[in-house]
């Protein structure tokens, strides 16, 4: 896991570098530290909140970088389902039905999460860049870090993808569709601890995600 | 005449060939459509072909494949190229791996119940409703829940995303980038143009227009795109005869101006020999331009070659002409024996112009104009251009001796039959086929080329272009009936190999009768209703979510069943409108199939439908219209050389000096046909048309050889003309006998060789009293 947090460190700091422009040399200073070395592996909790449903759908498992464009996510409860995402495709095999693909244009929500992933884990921030605008706010100790779409045709599915993390760790990763609907990913130390509820307010989860102290 | 009313003439004159030169090409339109150059179709699979030829779904097909870039490079070019053929009105569709096929059917959203297989294994009952929803809510915790997201409220058993996957290409390469990439790691895009696959002019146009779209992407200049498909092999062939014919041009116009020099010692042979065959030809299209309106290519390109004769005109008026003697006076004289040959060939034309045959018409017309325009031109404004003459040709060193050597040739009499006999014991018997009635072949496509194309193909799982299932019935209800009935034993056919890939019309839109089983499965609004409320049990889904599902199915009850007028108007109506046609009284499916390993597995097939439904072997119905032409071709050919004897003999007033002419010509052909069928060459149409140019160049050999003047100058004037006239067309169609193009090689190969043997044949069988009068 150390290899995953001083990633994360790397990114955080290189993102909020990147914004405010100041002190560059630090930036590289950190990205020259990581260590990038895939595969990396975390537990995660996904809770999505939709407006056709009247509860919050929530499934756990573990999500995995292969390295480069490829990521993995299994999820293990309530069902089964592998999902991967290698040469821009998505495959997902769940239970042992038919494997489905379709290309990663068509999901930009899966997209901005391996962007997120890969600048996170492979500090390579400029393939971020191409499609987001970053904003970071907070200290090295509890930060945010924000990703607007630049583009109209990535604005028209997802309006915000916002990272929350501690020190060198990402706590939450909360997705805000243009339709409204919303997901928070809990992944790492937030995922080892699970939920307290079996249906969590979103408001709830979201104050768990930006406090630190719990 | 002073020589600046000369050069004022000469100018007029050129103007007047360039100013309706230019009108012409203004208003004739070259057509490459093959029903104006076959004959009437006669079996229906003609006829089908003939209506359907390029427009069927598999021929106006183009592979594309872009190599050369790293991969991401790669899928958006392939991305930014999709784009811009989709804008493009050249282009009927395009698909590259990353078309929203959800969207394209949305159109037909709320005909969806009657088109999806669903209903025939399924109801909308609670039980099943209960599988579907409880995998929508898994499938809202998956990375594509965004895309499905919005289809949910509306179509909860996801009915338009099978409709797009049961309409997505049978077979697809693999997805990178969420584009297709084939094994090779090319990105392949599959564009339809909205031209017919065979024909090259519009077929050019696509193409230039997709090279420019790709060009001007960013990040084109370092890829590679390589374009394969029957439209680019059309284009290719003309482009690359083009260019051979071009480059074989400027060698032998050089090598025709230095003869030209040679033989008479002065430039005005040069810039005066031209002008008739070129005011023939411009009057020629221009008849055409007022008759036809358009003419055919292939009947352009015979025209054009056919006309060559008229090149002899002027070169005879040069040879002849005396010192001292007006130009027009020698034309005068000649004038009797050049107008003999060109009526008695015009006579001869007359006969295509009664074949029945548009092309065989169009070639008549303009043949026939051109020649008696270029033969005008020669009689009447030659004389006008050209100053008097200062060189008699009699007189060029050498050419007495020539006239010595043929003169005492051996001519034995039994000569010309031992060579009629042999010559048809070869021709009959020589072993190969006689006739080559794949015009493809003489338009050959490189081996590496077919070899990719193959590949494309079977890598986008592509139709064959050579096959198409044929399903004929009465209406076109009939048609998807009998092609939903077809569907599980095509599949059988896949199955046991027969055949790679089947694509039928039903595939598209069922019969009317199965939207209306389909439709009869559909619960009333408060039976759904209740087996919603039964399935939601249970599951997370808010209360009344499901509102315009319910509202949709109460709709789908009542809608008319989706008819092939009103599908056709839907995005993918284009591929429907490929696949039903109607012809006469009835309609026919067309069916594609790719990589067909047994054609003969159809048979059962045929006979099970009593002849309903059968395997169109595109080639084979292509080439039969070929032997049909072709026989049109021989017979008006034939009746062409029975008018010619005619003419001549009545013009020489004499049947034994016409035998003097026409056996040479007879014999001379005969034995160009002995040289090809020798050599294994199967003959084509160029072949029967080169033969044709052959024997009317002969026949003007035969007629000055015969001529009995009287006078030995006169006599050499003659040999002088006719080795200017045998060297040019040696030189012009020798050259053309070495090119790498087949087409090309058979013309070039045949007037050679015709040109040789009539100029031997007319001399060696020439009254030889005559000819020795001086030895």
């Amino acid at each position: 896991m150390r290899v995953f947090r001083d990633a994360l460190a790397a990114f955080a700091l290189t993102a909020m570098a990147t914004v405010a422009t100041a002190a560059p040399g630090l930036a590289e200073t950190l990205l020259a530290g990581v260590a990038k070395t895939p595969p990396v592996s975390t537990p995660f909790v996904l809770v999505s909140y939709r407006g056709v449903l009247d509860r919050p759908l929530v499934v756990s498992g573990s999500l995995r970088w292969l390295g480069g464009d490829n990521m993995e996510r299994d999820i293990a409860k309530p069902f089964k389902e592998t999902a991967k995402i290698a040469d821009g495709t998505i495959t997902v095999q769940r239970g042992s039905s038919e494997v489905q693909r379709m290309p990663l244009a068509r999901a930009p929500q899966a997209g901005a999460m391996l962007a997120a992933f890969r600048a996170l884990l492979g500090g390579d921030v400029s393939a971020l860049q191409k499609d987001f605008a970053l904003s970071a706010q907070g200290s090295e100790a509890r930060w945010v870090i924000t990703l607007t779409p630049r583009t109209d045709a990535l604005r028209r599915q997802l309006t915000s993808l916002v990272i929350d993390g501690r020190d060198r760790e990402p706590r939450c990763l909360t997705m805000t569709d243009a339709n409204g609907d919303s997901s928070i990913t809990l992944v790492g130390a937030m995922a080892e601890q699970g939920l307290r509820s079996a249906a969590p307010l979103e408001s709830a989860l979201a104050a768990r995600c930006r406090n630190s102290g719990q | 005449m002073r020589r600046g009313e000369r050069a004022a003439i000469w100018f007029v004159w050129l103007a007047l060939i360039a100013g309706l030169g230019w009108g012409v090409a203004l208003h004739l339109k070259i057509s490459s459509d093959l029903r104006d150059f076959v004959p009437p179709a006669r079996t229906a699979d003609q006829k089908l072909l003939l209506d359907e030829i390029g427009k069927g779904p598999g021929s106006r097909l183009l592979l594309l494949a872009i190599s050369g870039a790293p991969q991401a490079q790669l899928a958006d070019l392939s991305r930014g190229l999709e784009d811009a053929l989709a804008q493009d009105s050249a282009f009927e569709h395009v698909v590259n791996g990353g078309n929203d096929l959800a969207e394209i059917a949305s159109d037909l959203l709320p005909y969806r119940y009657l088109l999806s297989p669903t209903l025939d294994s399924h109801r909308l009952d609670a039980t099943f409703l209960h599988t579907q929803l409880q995998q929508r809510v898994e499938d809202l915790s998956s990375p594509a829940a965004s895309m499905l997201e919005p289809w949910l409220k509306r179509d909860p058993t996801l009915e338009t995303l099978k409709l797009a996957r049961l309409w997505a290409p049978p077979r697809q390469p693999k997805l990178v980038d969420g584009v297709w990439f084939s094994d090779r790691d090319e990105a392949l895009l599959v564009a339809e143009t909205r031209a017919a696959g065979f024909d090259p002019g519009a077929q050019a146009n696509a193409i230039a227009s997709l090279q420019k779209h790709f060009a001007t992407l960013p990040g084109a200049a370092k890829a590679k795109l390589v374009i394969s498909g029957p439209g680019w092999f059309g284009v290719q062939a003309s482009r690359h005869t083009r260019a051979e014919a071009d480059r074989f041009g400027v060698i032998t116009t050089i090598g025709f101006i230095l003869m030209l020099l040679l033989a008479y010692r002065s430039a005005v042979p040069i810039v005066v020999t031209a002008l008739p065959l070129l005011s023939g030809a411009v009057v020629g299209f221009a008849l055409l331009a007022l008759i036809f309106g358009h003419a055919h290519g292939i009947t352009v390109a015979f025209g054009f070659t056919l006309l060559g004769v008229a090149q002899e005109y002027p070169l005879r008026v040069f040879s002849h002409r005396r010192i001292g003697v007006a130009t027009s006076q020698c034309v005068r004289e000649l004038w009797p024996l050049l107008a003999t040959a060109i009526v008695s060939v015009c006579i001869a034309y007359l006969a295509f112009f009664a074949s029945g045959v548009a092309g065989l018409q169009q070639l008549a017309v303009f043949t026939i104009g051109g020649l008696v325009v270029a033969g005008l031109c020669t009689r009447w404004l030659v004389p006008l251009v050209v100053p008097a003459a200062k060189r008699d040709m009699a007189a060029t060193s050498g050419l007495a001796g020539v006239w010595h050597f043929l003169a005492h040739l051996p001519r034995p009499r039994w000569l010309p039959w031992l060579v009629a006999v042999a010559g048809i014991v070869v021709v009959v018997f020589a072993p190969g086929k006689v006739w080559q009635n794949d015009l493809s072949a003489l338009t050959p496509i490189p081996k590496a080329e077919l070899q990719r194309d193959a590949r494309l193909r079977a890598a986008l799982g592509a139709p064959d272009v050579r096959y198409l299932l044929l399903m004929r019935a009465l209406t076109a209800e009939g048609v998807l009936g009998l092609s939903e009935r077809l569907a599980p034993q095509m599949q059988q056919l896949v199955d046991r190999h027969a055949v790679d890939g089947y694509e039928l019309p039903s595939r598209y839109l069922p019969s009317a009768a199965t939207q209306r089983a389909r439709q009869a499965k559909l619960p009333d609004a408060r039976d759904l209703q209740a087996a919603l409320q039964q399935a939601m049990q249970g599951l997370p889904f808010r209360a009344g979510v499901f509102a315009p599902f319910v509202a949709d199915v109460e709709a789908a009850r009542k809608l008319t069943p989706l008819m092939p007028e009103k599908f056709e108007q839907s995005p993918l109506g284009a591929r429907l409108e490929s696949m039903l046609v109607q012809q006469g009284d009835g309609w026919v499916g067309l069916g594609t199939l790719s990589g067909v390993n047994d054609p003969a597995a159809f048979v059962a097939l045929m006979k099970e439908t009593r002849g309903a439904v059968h395997l169109l072997d595109l080639k084979g119905s292509t080439e039969s219209l070929i032997v049909a032409y072709r026989q049109r071709i021989l017979i008006a050919l034939g009746i062409a050389a029975l008018l010619l004897c005619a003419a001549v003999t009545l013009a020489l007033r004499s049947p034994r000096r016409a035998l003097h002419v026409l056996g040479p010509m007879t014999l001379a052909t005969l034995l160009v046909l002995v040289v090809l069928r020798a050599c294994g060459i199967p003959l084509s149409l160029f072949h029967l048309v080169s033969l044709t140019l052959a024997a009317g160049l002969g026949l003007h050999y035969a007629l000055f050889f015969e001529r009995r003047t009287g006078d030995e100058r006169e006599d050499l004037r003659t040999l002088h003309a006719t080795l200017v006239c045998v060297a040019s067309a040696l030189l012009v169609f020798g050259v053309l006998a070495l090119s790498s193009v087949p087409v090309l090689r058979a013309i070039g190969l045949t007037v050679a060789l015709g040109v040789a043997f009539h100029f031997m044949l007319s001399v060696l069988m020439a009254p030889a009293d005559h000819l020795r009068r001086k030895g």
